[in-house]
C-alpha cells in the first residue's frame, strides 16, 4: 500500500465528508429518512430465507413482520439505497481503475487468514447492527446528525469497542513487529 | 498569519460561525412553526373541518373506545363557574409541555380543544398542530354554544344567551349563580335523554405514523 | 415544507429511483474516500489513518447544521423526519459488538458494499458473515427479546438529555468534533511522529 500515491487518488476526507453530509440532508430533505445500509443487507437475508423456509418465516414474528404471508421484504426503500451503493461504488471504482479482484489485507497476515476474520467480523457486525437497531451508516451517521441519544450512545460504543480491541489484533493491520 | 488561512483553519471557523448563528437564531417556537405550516394545514379551519358540533363532542364522550382528551383553555374562573366532566384546564403557555403525551396518544385518540367560543380555542388548535400535529378538534361555538344546546334553565344556570354566537368575545355568556365546575348537569349531559340533533360528523381516527426507526 | 410524501409525488416508482440515487451518491462517496478499503478503516484505530473520523464527524455535523438551518428557517420540519428512536442498552451492547466486528472484519455494513462493488474478496467474506450474523438474529432474537426491547426511550434527543437548546447543542456538538479532530491528530503525532498528508 503507497500512502503517498493514494492520497492523490482517494480525495480529501473533508471533502468527502462535507459532501456525504450534503448528501445526508438532502436525503432527510426528500424522503424524511437518513441513509442506511445492514437493514437492506438483512432484508436480502430474509427474502431467501423466505424463499426457502416460508412457513418459518411466517411462525417467526420477527420475521414476519418483514416477510410475512405475501409481504415481500424487498419492496422497502433500503433496499433499493443498497442496490445504489453497490452501483456507485462501482462507478467510482471503475473511473478511478479500482475495480478489480484482490484482497486488502494486513502486511503481517496472508489473504486466506483475512477472509477468515473478514468472515467473523462480518458475523459479529450483521448480528450487532440488528441488535443496535441500525449500523454506523443508519445509526451513527444518520442519527447522530439528527441528535438521536441513542445514536450517539451507539458512535461512542463502536468507537470503544474498536479501539479496545485494536492492540490485540494488531497482527492484523499492522506493519512491522 | 498565513497558517490562520489554512483550508482547514477556515473550514472549521465557518462551522463555527455557523453553529454559533443557529444558536442565536434560535429553532422556530410554536407560533412561528405554525406560520411555516399554514399553507398546508390553514384551510382546516377556514373550511370549518375541524369544527365539531356539541352533540358529536357527547358522542365521543360518550365512546368507550375512543381515548378521549379534552383540554379546556379558558381562565380559572370561567372553568370554576362551569366546565366539561373529565375536560382538563390548560393554558396556552402551558401548551409545550403536552408533547410527549400527544405523541403518545394511540390511533383510537382524538383531542377536543374549548373555550368560550372559539378563539382561544383555535388559537390552541394551532399551536398544538405545531407541537404534534394530534388529531385535534375545536368545540364549534364553545362553551357559550354547548350551554345554549344542552343548558337547563334552572336556580344555578339562569338563563341562555341566544344571541351568544352573534357576538364572540371570548367571555362566559351565561349567567350562573353558583360556581359548581363539573357538577352541573350540562356537563355531562345525558345522550338518552336530551333531543337529537342533526351534525356533520368531522372526526375520523388517524393512522398512527411512526416518525423514527428506518434500518428496517 | 419539507419531507414531502414521495410516493404521492412520484408515484412508487418515481421515490425507488430517488432512493436508488441517494444509495447511488452514497456508494461513490464513499468509494471516492477510500473506504472501500479495510486497511484504510481499520487504521483508524491505531491512529495511523484518521479518515474514518474526519469523514464521519465532518459528515455528522455538516448534515446538523443543514437540517437544523433549514429546520429554523421553515423549510423543513424537523418533527417529521426520522429521528432513530433509543433503545439505549441494546444500542450500547450491539455498537461495542460492532466495534469489534469493524477491528476485526475491517468494514462496517454499508463500506462493505462498496467493497464488493469494487471487487475485493475480503469484502465478500465479510458480507457472506454480515448475512450469517443477520441470519443468527433472527433466529436467537426470541430469547433475548426482553433486552433487545428493554431501555426503550422513545425519540430521544440530546437537547432533551441535557437541558440545552437545540442551537447550544450544535455548537457543542460542532466543537466536539473540532477537539476531536485535533486532539486525535496529536495523539497520531506522537505516535508516528507525523500527520495525515492532508
Amino acid at each position: 500500500m503507497n500512502e503517498l500515491s493514494d492520497k492523490i487518488r482517494y480525495w480529501n476526507p473533508y471533502v468527502g465528508g462535507t459532501l456525504l453530509g450534503v448528501l445526508l440532508f438532502l436525503s432527510f430533505f426528500l424522503t424524511s429518512h437518513g441513509l442506511g445500509a445492514s437493514g437492506g443487507v438483512n432484508r436480502i437475508a430474509v427474502a431467501v430465507q423466505d424463499i426457502v423456509v416460508p412457513e418459518h418465516v411466517d411462525k417467526s414474528p420477527y420475521l414476519a413482520q418483514m416477510a410475512g404471508g405475501d409481504m415481500d421484504p424487498l419492496r422497502h426503500w433500503i433496499v433499493l439505497e443498497v442496490v445504489g451503493v453497490l452501483l456507485g461504488g462501482f462507478t467510482s471504482g471503475m473511473l478511478r481503475g479500482r475495480v478489480r479482484l484482490q484482497t486488502y489485507h494486513g502486511p503481517q497476515i496472508t489473504p486466506h487468514t483475512r477472509w477468515a476474520f473478514a468472515f467473523a467480523g462480518g458475523i459479529l457486525m450483521g448480528y450487532g447492527a440488528r441488535l443496535a437497531r441500525g449500523c454506523t451508516s443508519g445509526q451513527a451517521l444518520s442519527g447522530g446528525a439528527v441528535l438521536s441519544v441513542g445514536s450517539w450512545a451507539f458512535m461512542f460504543a463502536v468507537f470503544a469497542g474498536g479501539y479496545g480491541l485494536a492492540w490485540f489484533v494488531r497482527r492484523l493491520w499492522q506493519p512491522g513487529a | 498569519m498565513k497558517a490562520l488561512f489554512k483550508p482547514q483553519v477556515l473550514g472549521a471557523g465557518f462551522l463555527l460561525a455557523a453553529a454559533g448563528a443557529l444558536a442565536l437564531y434560535g429553532q422556530p417556537d410554536l407560533e412561528q412553526k405554525w406560520e411555516f405550516m399554514a399553507p398546508e394545514y390553514a384551510s382546516r379551519l377556514e373550511y370549518r373541518e375541524v369544527y365539531i358540533d356539541p352533540a358529536e363532542l357527547l358522542h365521543l364522550m360518550n365512546d368507550d373506545y375512543i381515548e378521549l382528551l379534552i383540554y379546556d383553555v379558558r381562565d380559572e374562573r370561567d372553568w370554576n363557574i362551569f366546565h366539561l366532566v373529565d375536560s382538563e384546564r390548560i393554558d396556552l403557555a402551558d401548551l409545550p409541555s403536552q408533547r410527549k403525551r400527544l405523541e403518545g396518544l394511540s390511533e383510537m385518540g382524538v383531542v377536543v380543544v374549548v373555550s368560550n367560543d372559539e378563539i382561544l380555542a383555535t388559537r390552541a388548535w394551532k399551536q398544538l398542530m405545531a407541537l404534534a400535529k394530534p388529531n385535534v378538534y375545536i368545540l364549534e361555538g364553545g362553551i357559550n354554544h354547548w350551554l345554549n344546546v344542552y343548558g337547563i334553565v334552572d336556580d344555578e344556570h339562569q338563563g341562555h344567551d341566544t344571541a351568544s354566537l352573534a357576538r364572540p368575545d371570548g367571555t362566559l355568556r351565561h349567567p350562573f349563580k353558583l360556581a359548581l365546575g363539573a357538577r352541573h348537569a350540562a356537563a355531562r349531559p345525558d345522550e338518552h335523554r336530551v333531543p337529537q340533533r342533526r351534525y356533520t360528523a368531522k372526526v375520523k381516527l388517524l393512522k398512527k405514523v411512526v416518525k423514527a426507526g428506518g434500518c428496517g | 415544507m419539507a419531507p414531502f410524501d414521495l410516493v404521492a409525488l412520484l408515484g412508487v416508482t418515481g421515490s425507488y429511483l430517488v432512493y436508488l440515487g441517494i444509495g447511488f451518491g452514497f456508494g461513490f462517496i464513499l468509494e471516492s474516500s477510500g473506504f472501500g478499503d479495510s486497511r484504510k478503516l481499520a487504521a483508524q484505530f491505531y491512529f495511523r489513518e484518521l479518515r474514518v473520523l474526519k469523514v464521519m464527524f465532518t459528515a455528522i455535523v455538516v448534515a446538523m447544521l443543514l437540517v437544523f438551518w433549514a429546520s429554523a428557517l421553515g423549510l423543513l420540519d424537523y418533527d417529521e423526519i426520522m429521528v432513530k428512536e433509543t433503545w439505549l442498552w441494546p444500542g450500547i451492547v450491539g455498537g461495542l459488538i460492532m466495534g469489534v466486528g469493524f477491528i476485526l472484519g475491517g468494514y462496517c455494513p454499508g463500506t462493505s458494499l462498496v467493497s464488493v462493488a469494487t471487487l475485493k474478496v475480503d469484502g465478500m467474506f465479510f458480507l457472506l458473515g454480515h448475512v450469517v450474523g443477520v441470519l443468527a438474529f433472527g433466529e436467537s432474537v426470541g430469547y433475548i427479546n426482553e433486552f433487545w426491547n428493554s431501555s426503550y426511550m422513545g425519540r430521544f434527543i440530546l437537547p432533551e438529555l441535557l437541558g440545552l437548546d437545540t442551537g447550544v447543542v450544535v455548537l457543542l456538538v460542532v466543537c466536539l468534533a473540532l477537539v476531536m479532530f485535533l486532539g486525535f491528530g496529536w495523539i497520531q503525532r506522537i505516535i508516528y511522529g507525523r500527520g495525515d498528508p492532508e
